[in-house]
C-alpha cells in the first residue's frame, strides 16, 4: 500500500464499480483487485507534484491547478445508484452529488507516514490543505488551514503546502558544519518556505480580488531523530511518545494563545470568543510572514503529528490525542488519521481537519526531550 | 452567434424531511440576430386583419394602416402573406392560386402588399378558426420557411363553438407563434389569451385605433429580432423525482407544466418558442424523496436547448440541513415571482366572479391583487386594479368595486394580469 487517493477515486479494473478503500476484492464483480489498481488513478496526465521515490495521490490539486474536478478525466459512477456522474459532479440518474475529490483525501508516501484531510461536518468545502514526502529515514509534514470567509482559500491552502513542501523536500541544509551556523541554515530554510507559501497563496487570485485567500501553516522536518519545525497561525505539531507525556511543540499565533500567556487558563482560553482569531497569517494582506521555529530530539517511540484546529478543538491537550491515537488501536498511521478525523467528526466536525502522522523513534526507548530552540519566538 | 446563459436563484438548503425545490431560472439570451438571417433557416410572417361586418368605418382604416406599418418593419426576403378573416379566411396577399402562398419581402411586394390591404372591405362574420388554419397551409406551403409568426387582429367575439376554435389552436400549436391583438372592447380576453397562451404569443387590448399602427410596427420589430427560431427549455429531474409545475414567469406568467414532452426517461422539454436579446424566468418546482440531513443533491438541470444542442445549463440542487437559519430562509426571487403569478390569477378569477355578476367573489380576489400587486411592486398592476376598483387599504387589500368602469379599463387590466415585474435588485 504505497499511496491512498479519496476512497472515491478508486474502481475496480474489471467492471468499473466503487472501491472500498483497501479493498483486495470488487464487491460488485467479485474479482481480485491488485496492489496496481490502486495507481490507475494516478494517471490523470499531470505530472505528479513529488519524485518517483515519494508517490502522493494523484487526487490531490497541485499548485496552480485547476479545481480537482476538472482533473478527473472520467468519474467514478454514482456511489448511490451506480449510474453515470455527469461532468457538472451530479449523477446522471439520481441526482446524488458524487464527492469532491478535495473534500476528502489521504496521503501515505510510505507504511509508516500518513494523513487524512477532510471537510468535517459544519464547512460546505475543505480548505484545510495537507502535503506529505519522504525520502529514505527523512520525512516532511506540512498543514495549512484556509481561512473561511476570503475568496478561494481552498485553492490557495493547498497551494500553499505544496510550495512549502516543495522548498522543504531536499535534504537540509548543514551550514557551516557548526551547529550554530547549521540552526541558522534551517531557520532560514524556514523562512524560505513561508516565504514561498505566502507567493503561492497569493497567485492564486488576480491582483484585485478585495479578500484575497489566507491559510496557517505548519510543517515537521524528521531528520536524523531531530524534528525540525516550523508555525505561523494556530496549526501545530504534536509530538506524541508512544509512553509518557507527549509535546506540542508550536506555539499559536492566536487571540488564545495571547490569553493563555496573560495567565488564562488553556482549556478557558480556547473556548474564548476571539479563540480562534489568528494573528498571523500567509496572504496577500499578512504583515508579517516569518515562522516561529523550533527543534526538539526524538527520544523514544511515537508519533509526530501535524494537525489543524479542526482536529485539536476537540482534543487540544497532549495526554487527550495520545489516548485517541491509542484508541485507533493500529501502528498505520493511515488509520490512525482516519480515527482522529472520525473522532473530531463525531465531537461535533465545526471545522476542517487535517492530520499528518508520522512514526519516529523507532529504535530508541527514552522519552522525548527538548534539546534546543533556535530562531525567532521559539518554544520546545 | 447566440449565446445563452443560465442562472438559478434558490434557497438549496431543505429542511429535516423537506421534499419541495423550488428555483428561478434566468435565461439570458445574446447575439440573436435577426430572424431568418442567421443561416439556420427563412423566417415567414403574416398579418392576419379582421374584416368582419363589426369592424366599424374608423377601426377599419385604422387596421389597414396598421397592417401596412406592419409591412415596413418586415425584413426583406422574409416571406409574408396576407390573410383577411371573417367568417372565412381569405388570401388577401400574394395573389395567388395554387404553389407556394408567401413570397420574400422586397420593395416590389411590399408595394403590391399595401395596396392590397387597402381595397380590403369589411363584412361577415368572425369564425377564428379558420384565420388559424389557413396561416398553418400558407406556412406549409413553404417549407424552407423554419421560423413562422403570425399577427392578428380582432374586434370582436368568435362566432364558433369553443371546441372547434380550440381544435384550430391545437392544430397550429407548435407549428407557428402569434401575437394577438383585440381593437375595441367586443372581443373576449379569454378567447384570445387562448390563441396567444398556446401559440407562445402576447395578448393586449388596443382602446383607441390610433395607436394601432404603432403597435403593430412594435410588434413586428420584436418579432424581426427575433435570431434564433426555436428553443427549448429542458428539465432533468432525477429518477423518482416529480415535477410540481414548470412556469415561465418574466417577462408574463406562462405554466408550462403540461406542454413537456421527453427527450428522455428524466428530461422533459418544454417550448419557448423564437428569442431575441432578452431575458426570461422560469419558475421550476420538484417534489424529491427527503435524504438525511447532510446530504445533497441534485434536484433539477435546467437547459435552454436549440436542436439536440444544450447551449446553457443551471443547477438547481438540494441540501438537507437541520439548521433552521438557512432552511426557513425563502429566495427573494421564488418569494416574489410566486406573489406575481398569484396576482395573475387574483385578477383574472377577480374580473371572473365581476363578469359573472359576483360581487363578494370579485372584491375579495381584487383585493388580494391589490395587495399582491404593492407587495411586488407591480405598478403597472396597480395602476390598472385602481381604474376597476376604489382602495381603502392597499396593505390589507380592502377595496370596493367602482360603481362605473371603462370596459377598455377592465380588459386592460385582464390582459395585462399576466404581465410581471423582476426584483428589484
Amino acid at each position: 500500500m504505497t499511496e491512498t487517493p479519496a476512497a472515491s477515486a478508486q474502481t475496480c479494473p474489471h467492471c468499473g464499480a466503487l472501491l472500498e478503500t483497501d479493498a483486495k476484492f470488487c464487491e460488485a464483480c467479485g474479482k481480485a483487485v491488485g496492489a496496481e489498481t490502486a495507481a490507475a488513478p494516478a494517471a490523470t496526465g499531470e505530472p505528479s507534484p513529488l519524485d518517483d521515490v515519494s508517490p502522493i495521490s494523484a487526487v490531490t490539486a497541485r499548485p496552480g491547478t485547476a479545481a480537482p474536478e476538472a482533473a478527473a478525466g472520467s468519474r467514478a459512477p454514482c456511489l448511490q445508484c451506480g449510474g453515470a456522474v455527469d461532468d457538472d459532479g451530479y449523477c446522471t440518474q439520481c441526482g446524488t452529488k458524487a464527492p469532491d475529490p478535495r473534500d476528502h483525501f489521504e496521503e501515505q508516501p510510505a507504511p509508516w507516514v500518513g494523513g487524512v484531510c477532510d471537510r468535517g461536518i459544519r464547512h460546505h468545502r475543505n480548505e484545510d490543505a495537507m502535503a506529505m514526502a519522504v525520502d529514505g529515514p527523512r520525512v516532511v509534514l506540512v498543514v495549512c488551514d484556509g481561512v473561511s470567509n476570503t475568496v478561494d482559500s481552498h485553492i490557495g491552502s493547498m497551494n500553499a503546502a505544496h510550495a512549502v513542501l516543495d522548498v522543504l523536500r531536499p535534504p537540509l541544509p548543514r551550514g557551516l558544519g557548526v551547529p550554530e551556523s547549521r540552526d541558522a541554515a534551517i531557520t532560514r530554510l524556514f523562512t524560505d518556505a513561508a516565504a514561498a507559501g505566502q507567493r503561492a497563496i497569493a497567485a492564486t487570485v488576480p491582483e484585485d480580488v478585495p479578500n484575497p485567500p489566507s491559510c496557517t501553516l505548519v510543517a515537521a522536518v524528521l531528520d536524523d531523530d531531530v524534528v525540525h519545525f516550523c508555525g505561523i497561525g494556530d496549526s501545530r505539531i504534536y509530538l506524541l511518545p508512544d509512553a509518557g507525556d507527549g509535546q506540542m511543540l508550536t506555539v499559536d499565533d492566536s487571540m488564545a494563545q495571547l490569553l493563555i500567556l496573560g495567565g488564562t487558563p488553556r482549556a478557558e482560553a480556547e473556548a474564548s470568543k476571539q479563540a480562534h482569531s489568528i494573528t498571523k497569517w500567509l496572504g496577500k494582506d499578512s504583515v508579517e510572514i516569518v515562522p516561529r521555529v523550533g527543534q526538539v530530539r526524538v527520544t523514544g517511540p511515537g508519533w509526530l503529528l501535524a494537525c489543524s484546529d479542526g482536529l485539536w478543538n476537540y482534543a487540544s491537550e497532549p495526554a487527550a490525542i495520545q489516548e485517541q491515537i491509542a484508541a485507533a488501536g493500529s501502528d498505520d498511521p493511515l488509520v490512525i488519521a482516519r480515527h482522529l478525523v472520525a473522532f473530531a467528526n463525531a465531537s461535533g466536525g465545526q471545522d476542517n481537519i487535517a492530520a499528518a502522522l508520522a512514526r519516529v523513534g523507532k529504535n530508541a526507548d527514552a522519552a522525548p526531550a527538548p534539546v534546543a530552540a533556535h530562531g525567532g519566538e521559539t518554544d520546545g | 452567434m447566440a449565446e445563452f446563459t443560465a442562472t438559478v436563484f434558490q434557497n438549496e438548503f431543505l429542511p429535516d424531511g423537506g421534499t419541495d425545490v423550488h428555483a428561478i431560472v434566468t435565461v439570458d439570451c445574446s447575439g440573436a440576430g435577426t430572424a431568418g438571417q442567421t443561416g439556420s433557416g427563412a423566417a415567414g410572417e403574416i398579418v392576419i386583419i379582421d374584416t368582419s361586418g363589426s369592424m366599424g368605418q374608423s377601426a377599419m382604416a385604422a387596421a389597414k394602416q396598421a397592417a401596412q406599418a406592419a409591412l415596413t418593419e418586415i425584413v426583406d426576403g422574409t416571406y409574408f402573406a396576407v390573410i383577411s378573416g371573417n367568417g372565412a379566411a381569405f388570401l388577401a396577399y400574394p395573389l395567388v392560386n395554387s404553389g407556394p402562398a408567401m413570397v420574400p419581402m422586397n420593395e416590389a411586394t411590399r408595394a403590391e402588399a399595401t395596396d392590397a390591404i387597402s381595397r380590403l372591405r369589411s363584412g361577415g362574420g368572425t369564425e377564428i378558426s379558420t384565420w388559424l388554419d389557413m396561416a398553418g397551409v400558407l406556412f406549409t406551403s413553404v417549407p424552407q420557411v423554419v421560423q413562422r409568426h403570425a399577427i392578428l387582429l380582432t374586434d370582436g367575439e368568435n362566432n364558433e363553438p369553443a371546441p372547434v376554435l380550440d381544435e384550430a389552436i391545437a392544430r397550429a400549436t407548435g407549428f407557428y407563434q402569434c401575437d394577438c391583438r383585440g381593437v375595441g372592447v367586443d372581443w373576449k380576453v379569454e378567447e384570445i389569451r387562448r390563441i396567444a397562451q398556446a401559440l407562445l404569443g402576447t395578448v393586449d387590448i388596443i382602446a383607441r385605433p390610433e395607436t394601432m399602427a404603432a403597435d403593430f410596427q412594435a410588434m413586428m420589430q420584436t418579432a424581426m429580432a427575433r435570431g434564433v427560431a426555436n428553443a427549448e427549455l429542458r428539465v432533468w429531474t432525477p429518477q423518482g423525482a416529480q415535477i410540481l409545475f414548470v412556469r415561465q414567469v418574466s417577462p408574463t406568467v406562462e405554466d408550462l407544466t403540461h406542454r413537456r414532452t421527453a427527450v428522455n426517461d428524466l428530461t422533459g422539454g418544454y417550448p419557448t418558442g423564437a428569442w431575441s436579446d432578452e431575458s426570461r424566468d422560469y419558475h421550476v418546482a420538484v417534489r424529491l424523496a427527503a435524504k438525511a440531513v447532510g446530504q445533497e443533491q441534485l434536484a433539477a438541470r435546467v437547459q435552454l436547448a436549440i436542436g439536440d444542442e444544450v447551449k446553457a445549463q443551471g443547477l438547481v440542487k438540494a441540501k438537507w440541513s437541520d439548521d433552521s437559519e438557512l432552511t426557513t430562509r425563502i429566495d427573494q426571487q421564488v418569494a416574489h415571482y410566486t406573489g406575481q403569478t398569484e396576482l395573475a390569477l387574483a385578477i383574472q378569477e377577480g374580473l371572473a366572479a365581476k363578469a359573472a355578476g359576483n360581487e363578494e367573489l370579485a372584491t375579495t380576489k381584487l383585493g388580494r391583487a391589490v395587495q399582491l400587486a404593492k407587495e411586488t411592486g407591480n405598478e403597472e398592476a396597480t395602476s390598472k386594479l385602481r381604474k376597476v376598483v376604489d382602495v381603502e387599504d392597499e396593505e390589507a387589500g380592502t377595496v370596493r368595486l367602482k360603481k362605473t368602469v371603462e370596459k377598455a379599463d377592465e380588459m386592460a387590466l385582464d390582459t395585462a394580469s399576466t404581465k410581471t415585474t423582476r426584483v428589484r435588485q
